[in-house]
C-alpha cells in the first residue's frame, strides 16, 4: 500500500477494484463505511455484487477478466476531457504520450460491449476519481490473479500517474494483501529473485554482501516462482521443503500438482496440522502457530508488528525458527540463534529499508499508543514512513505503460458455457486448517458451495441447496447450488476453503505473462444438478448468500 | 488551518480544536470524567448521563460527551454539585444491577461496578427485578447477552448500526421492559450478524459477553493476562490481546479469549472481525501435530524423536541435490510464518542448498 490504514476514512472517493473488502479485509471495510458515512464517494468494480455494493454510488459491474477495457476507458475519458495533472506528469513521470495513444480506441462506447459497464457509468468514475483531491485505488486478488494481471496493474497505475494521485494523505495505489504476512514473506527474501529488502540475486553487489555476510557462494541464477516450481515437481524439481502451506489445496489444478509429486522423490513438510500435501511427505515437523512464538509480521501498509509467545506448543512441537535452525545445522551449517530477534537484527543488518527496526524497539514504542513501524525505515532514529512516493515519485520517474486489452487464458465456450471465479468468505481462511476447526464458523458455512445467476440456473433446473457438479476441463467437484443475482448472469462463484471439494481442483495454472500469479479468477466451467436438497432448512442460514441479491 | 482556542477545565487553560467535545479535551487533558455511554468510535448519544459537568453560565448539568467545546467555555468537573449528581445517578442504576462481580462479570470486567465503587455511590436504594427479555436460547456460538446486567447504553446497537453497518441488533420493547433484540428474537446466526463482536467489545457492563469462555467455565477475564499480539488471518494486522490462563493445562497455558485493544491505539482502533476474535480455537485443537513424523518402509507415518527426523530430513534433502543439482530442490515458504521464519527458509535455500528455488505460498 502507498497509503495507511488510517488515511481511508479520511478519503473522499474510494475507488475499489477486485476486492470483496468487507469478506477478505473486515477491518479495512469499516474504515471505508466510515469514510462513505462521512459522505465519501465510493465506486466498486466487481464481476460480482459484493457487499460493499451495498453502500455504493456505483457498482461497475464488468464482466471477469475485463479490467484493462475498464481502466483504459477511464484513462480514455481522463484524457479527452483535460483532467490529467499536466504538472505531475512533467515533473514526476515518463512514457505518457504512448498510453495517450494507445487509449484512443478504448471510448466508453467500446468498453460498454465488452465490459458489459454503461459507458455513462464509465464516465461518471473517470470524472469523479480524476476530480477529486482525496481519492485513493484499493484492490486484491481480483486484479492480480489472471493471466493479464500485471497489465490490470499497470493500468490502474496509469490512472493514478496520469492525475498526480500519489504521495499525498488519502490518495495513492493501494493494494490490500490477502494473508497476515505476504508482505513480510516478500520483504524477507522468500521470493526466487531477492534477498532481504528487495536486492536483485542477479545484482552482483548484493551477491557479495550477501556471501560475504552468510559465508558462503551464492548463486546468481534467478530461481523458479511458485507456479513455475509446481509445474516442474517431478520435471526437474525432485525435492520438497514446505512450511506451513498446503500447496495441495492452494495451488491451481492439483491433478497435475499430484502426478508430479508421485515422481516427487523427497519432501519435507513443517507444518502445525496434518494437510492434504502431507499425503506425499517423507518428513513431517510438528510446527507452531502464533501464539506459540515470537517474531514480526508484516502488514499490508507494509507496518511491521510484533508476535509475542502466550502459551506453550502442544507435545514436543517446536517454533519454526527453531527447527529451521536445526535443520539447517543438520545440513552442516552454523547457525546460532538465541531468538527470533537476533534473527531480525541479522535482516536489518543488510537490508536498508529494514535497518532502524529491530523487536526492542517495537517493543519499547508499544506504550505510547502506537503500534510496529512501517519501513522503510532506514536508522533507529527514522520514525518510519507512513506513506510512499512522498516528494515525487520513489526511484526516479513513475514509468506509464501502454497496455491492451488481453482475454483471459480459457474463456466459456459450448462444452463449459459458464465462468468460475474463485474466491473467499468472511468466515473461513484460505486453506481453512485453521478456521475449519472453528465449530462456530463451521456452522454459519458448513460445506462448499457455488453461486449461480438465476437466469443460468433455470436453464439446468437448479435450485438453492441442491447438489450440483461443477466442471472444468481440469476436473470435477461436488457442491451445493445457491442461486443468487448477486453473479453476472453467466458467471460463477465459488470460494476455495474446503478440502473436500477442493476449488483448485477446476481452476487454470496457467500464469501472468510476468509474475506467473496463476488465474484463479476466470475459467470455463459447467454446473449440472445431481440431487434435489436433502432439507428444507437452509444449509447458509443467515448469510449474505443465501439471499436472492444485494439488500 | 486548524483554529487553536482554548477553553478551561478546572482553573487550566486547554487548547481545542473546533468540533472537540468538553470530553475530547478533557482526555487529552488527563482530566478524568467518567462515562457509559460514550465511545470514540460512535456518534454522542448523551443519553446515561454520568459524564455530566458543570459550565459556568449553564443552570443546568451538561454532558461532556456531547457538548461541543467552546472559546472561553470555563468548566468544572469535580464539585460538590457534580459528585452529588455522580452519586445519586450512581446509586439508581445499582437498584437494577447485579453487585456481585460473580454474577455481573460473566462477560467482561463491569465498568459500573467499578464506578459505584471509585465514586462510593449508595448501594442500598433496594433492589428492582428486571423483566427484559433474554435471548439465551440463541443457537450463535459465540454472542452470549445477559439482560440483567445491561444498563440500555446502547453502545452495543449504535456500533452495530454506525461501525459495523449492518444493524443487526436493536432496542426492542418498551419502558422497563426495554431490551437488546434482534429483528423477531431471531438468532444472531439467521440475522445480518457478521460476528464481529464489536457489541461485546464496546458493552460498559458486560451484557454482552463471549459466550464460549461461558460454556467451558474459564476464569473471568480479570484473572487473565492479556499478550500483546498480530492477528494471524488477514493483512490488516489488527492487534490483538490473547487472554490467557497462565495455569491451564499443566501450566502451558491456554488461551480464553481474544479482546481488543483499546479503540485509538492501533490500526484497527478497538475493532476485530470474526476471525480475529473468535477463531483461536485451533490453537489449542487435538488435531495440532505433537511429535515428528517419518514415513516408515511400509508407506506409515512413524513418531520419532526430533534427532532422528531432523537426520532423515538433512539426507534426504541433501540426497535429492546431489542426484539432480541444486536446483532439484524446491523451497516453499509461508506467508502465515513470521518475517523471520520466512528469513530462514531462504536462507537455507540459498545458502545451504545453494538454489533461488524459494517462494512463499500466495505469492500475491
Ligand atoms: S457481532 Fe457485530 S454484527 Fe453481530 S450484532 Fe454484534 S456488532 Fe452487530
Ligand atoms: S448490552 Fe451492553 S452495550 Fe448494549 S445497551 Fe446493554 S449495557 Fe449497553
Ligand atoms: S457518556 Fe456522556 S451521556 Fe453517557
Amino acid at each position: 500500500m502507498t497509503n495507511s490504514i488510517g488515511e481511508i476514512r479520511d478519503a473522499d472517493v474510494l475507488f475499489v477494484i477486485g476486492s470483496n473488502t468487507s469478506e477478505a479485509h473486515p477491518i479495512i471495510a469499516m474504515e471505508m463505511k466510515r469514510a462513505v458515512k462521512r459522505g465519501a464517494t465510493l465506486i466498486v468494480a466487481d464481476p460480482r455484487a459484493v457487499w460493499m455494493t451495498t453502500i455504493a454510488e456505483k457498482h461497475l459491474q464488468l464482466k471477469p477478466g475485463t479490467d484493462v477495457w475498464l481502466l483504459n476507458a477511464m484513462a480514455h475519458v481522463i484524457i479527452e476531457e483535460g483532467l490529467t495533472d499536466d504538472a505531475f506528469i512533467a515533473e514526476n513521470t515518463e512514457g505518457f504520450d504512448a498510453v495517450r495513444e494507445r487509449v484512443k480506441s478504448y471510448t466508453p462506447e467500446e468498453a460498454e460491449k465488452v465490459t458489459g459497464i454503461a459507458a455513462d457509468d464509465i464516465r461518471f468514475a473517470a470524472r469523479k476519481y480524476a476530480t477529486t483531491e482525496k481519492a485513493g485505488i484499493y484492490y486484491t486478488l481480483g486484479i492480480t490473479e489472471h493471466t493479464h494481471g500485471t497489465d490490470n496493474v499497470y493500468a490502474l497505475a496509469n490512472l493514478v500517474l496520469m492525475t498526480g494521485h500519489l504521495g499525498k494523505p488519502s490518495s495513492g495505489m493501494n493494494p490490500l494483501r490477502g494473508q497476515n504476512n505476504v508482505q513480510g514473506a516478500n520483504d524477507a527474501g522468500a521470493t526466487p529473485v531477492f534477498y532481504p529488502g528487495y536486492q536483485h540475486v542477479t545484482d552482483p553487489e548484493a551477491q557479495a554482501k550477501y556471501e560475504a555476510a552468510w559465508g558462503v557462494e551464492l548463486s546468481p541464477e534467478p530461481g523458479l516462482d511458485l507456479n513455475v516450481m509446481m509445474k516442474e515437481v517431478g520435471k526437474s524439481i525432485f525435492g520438497l521443503f514446505v512450511m506451513g502451506e498446503d500447496i495441495l489445496l492452494s495451488e491451481p489444478n492439483v491433478k497435475k500438482l499430484e502426478e508430479g509429486m508421485n515422481r516427487c522423490e523427497f519432501l519435507v513438510l513443517q507444518d502445525a496440522f496434518m494437510n492434504e500435501t502431507a499425503r506425499f511427505a517423507d518428513v513431517i515437523f510438528p510446527a507452531s502457530v502464533f501464539a506459540e512464538k515470537e517474531g514480526v509480521f508484516t502488514n499490508s501498509e507494509r507496518r511491521v508488528q510484533r508476535i509475542r509467545k502466550a502459551v506453550e506448543p502442544p507435545g514436543q512441537a517446536r517454533a519454526d525458527w527453531e527447527i529451521l535452525t536445526s535443520l539447517a545445522n543438520a545440513c552442516g551449517a552454523d547457525w546460532s540463534y538465541s531468538g527470533a530477534d537476533e534473527i531480525y537484527d541479522e535482516i536489518a543488518k543488510h537490508a536498508p529499508s529494514f535497518a532502524g527496526i529491530s523487536h526492542a524497539r517495537i517493543d519499547s514504542e508499544v506504550h505510547r499508543g502506537k503500534t510496529g513501524i512501517q519501513w522503510p525505515c532506514p536508522t533507529p532514529e527514522h520514525p518510519g514512513t507512513v506513506y510512499l512516493h512522498e516528494n515525487g515519485v520513489m526511484r526516479g520517474k513513475g514509468l506509464f505503460s501502454a497496455v491492451d486489452y488481453r482475454p483471459s487464458n480459457e474463456l466459456p465456450d459450448e462444452e463449459y458455457g459458464l465462468f468460475l471465479s474463485t474466491g473467499r468468505t468472511l468466515y473461513h481462511y484460505n486453506c481453512a486448517t485453521q478456521t475449519r476447526r472453528e465449530s462456530g464458523l463451521d456452522e454459519k458455512q458448513p460445506e462448499n458451495f457455488i453461486e449461480i445467476h438465476p437466469r443460468d440456473a433455470k436453464k439446468r433446473g437448479i435450485s438453492t441447496d441442491d447438489r450440483v457438479e461443477v466442471s472444468t476441463r481440469r476436473g470435477a467437484v461436488e457442491v451445493r447450488a445457491i442461486v443468487s443475482r448477486q453473479v453476472r448472469p453467466g458467471c460463477t462463484w465459488m470460494p476455495l476453503h474446503f478440502a473436500e471439494s477442493r476449488a483448485n481442483l477446476l481452476t487454470n495454472d496457467a500464469g501472468d505473462a510476468v509474475t506467473n500469479t496463476a488465474e484463479y479468477k476466470v475459467c470455463a466451467a459447467e454446473v449440472k444438478r445431481i440431487a434435489a436438497k436433502d432439507s428444507e432448512t437452509p444449509r447458509f442460514p443467515g448469510t449474505y448468500y443465501s439471499v436472492t441479491g444485494p439488500n | 488551518m486548524i483554529q487553536e482556542t482554548q477553553i478551561r477545565i478546572n482553573g487550566e487553560k486547554h487548547s481545542f480544536r473546533p468540533g472537540e467535545t468538553i470530553l475530547d479535551v478533557a482526555g487529552r487533558a488527563g482530566v478524568e470524567i467518567p462515562t457509559l455511554c460514550h465511545d470514540p468510535r460512535l456518534k454522542p448519544a448523551g443519553a446515561c448521563r454520568t459524564c455530566l459537568v458543570e459550565v459556568e453560565g449553564q443552570r443546568k448539568l451538561l454532558p461532556a460527551c456531547a457538548t461541543p467545546a467552546t472559546t472561553d467555555m470555563a468548566v468544572v468537573s469535580e464539585s460538590e454539585r457534580v459528585d452529588r449528581h455522580r452519586k445519586t445517578l450512581l446509586a439508581l442504576y445499582a437498584t437494577d444491577h447485579p453487585s456481585n462481580r460473580e454474577a455481573s462479570e460473566r462477560g467482561a470486567p463491569d465498568e459500573l461496578l467499578d464506578m459505584i465503587e471509585n465514586y462510593r455511590a449508595p448501594t442500598d436504594w433496594g433492589a428492582m427485578a428486571s423483566v427484559r427479555a433474554n435471548r439465551h436460547d440463541d443457537r450463535n456460538p459465540y454472542i452470549h447477552f445477559e439482560p440483567d446486567t445491561c444498563i440500555l447504553c446502547a453502545r452495543c446497537t449504535r456500533y452495530c448500526d454506525e461501525v459495523e453497518a449492518v444493524s443487526a441488533i436493536t432496542l426492542a420493547g418498551r419502558g422497563s421492559e426495554t431490551t437488546i433484540s434482534t429483528v423477531d428474537g431471531l438468532s444472531l446466526l439467521d440475522t445480518s450478524c457478521e460476528m464481529c463482536g464489536g457489541c461485546i467489545d464496546v458493552c460498559p457492563t458486560g451484557a454482552m459477553g463471549e459466550k464460549m469462555p461461558l460454556t467451558r467455565g474459564d476464569k473471568p477475564e480479570r484473572e487473565l493476562e492479556k499478550v500483546r499480539s498480530t492477528c494471524n488471518f488477514c493483512g490488516v494486522g489488527c492487534q490483538v490481546d490473547l487472554n490467557v490462563d497462565r495455569e491451564a493445562d499443566d501450566g502451558a497455558g491456554r488461551i480464553v479469549k481474544v479482546t481488543s485493544p483499546p479503540t485509538g491505539t492501533t490500526t484497527n482502533d478497538g475493532n476485530l472481525c470474526v476471525k480475529g476474535r473468535f477463531a483461536y480455537d485451533f490453537v489449542h485443537h487435538p488435531d495440532r501435530l505433537k511429535v515428528p513424523l517419518v514415513r516408515g518402509a511400509d508407506g506409515e507415518f512413524y513418531e520419532t524423536s526430533w534427532e532422528d527426523a531432523l537426520q532423515k530430513a538433512a539426507a534426504g534433502l541433501q540426497g535429492v541435490s546431489e542426484r539432480h543439482g541444486k536446483n532439484g530442490l524446491g523451497f516453499v515458504s509461508s506467508s502465515r510464518c513470521t518475517v523471520e521464519e520466512n528469513y530462514l527458509v531462504q536462507k537455507l535455500s540459498r545458502a545451504v542448498f545453494g538454489t533461488n528455488n524459494v517462494h512463499q505460498c500466495a505469492a500475491t
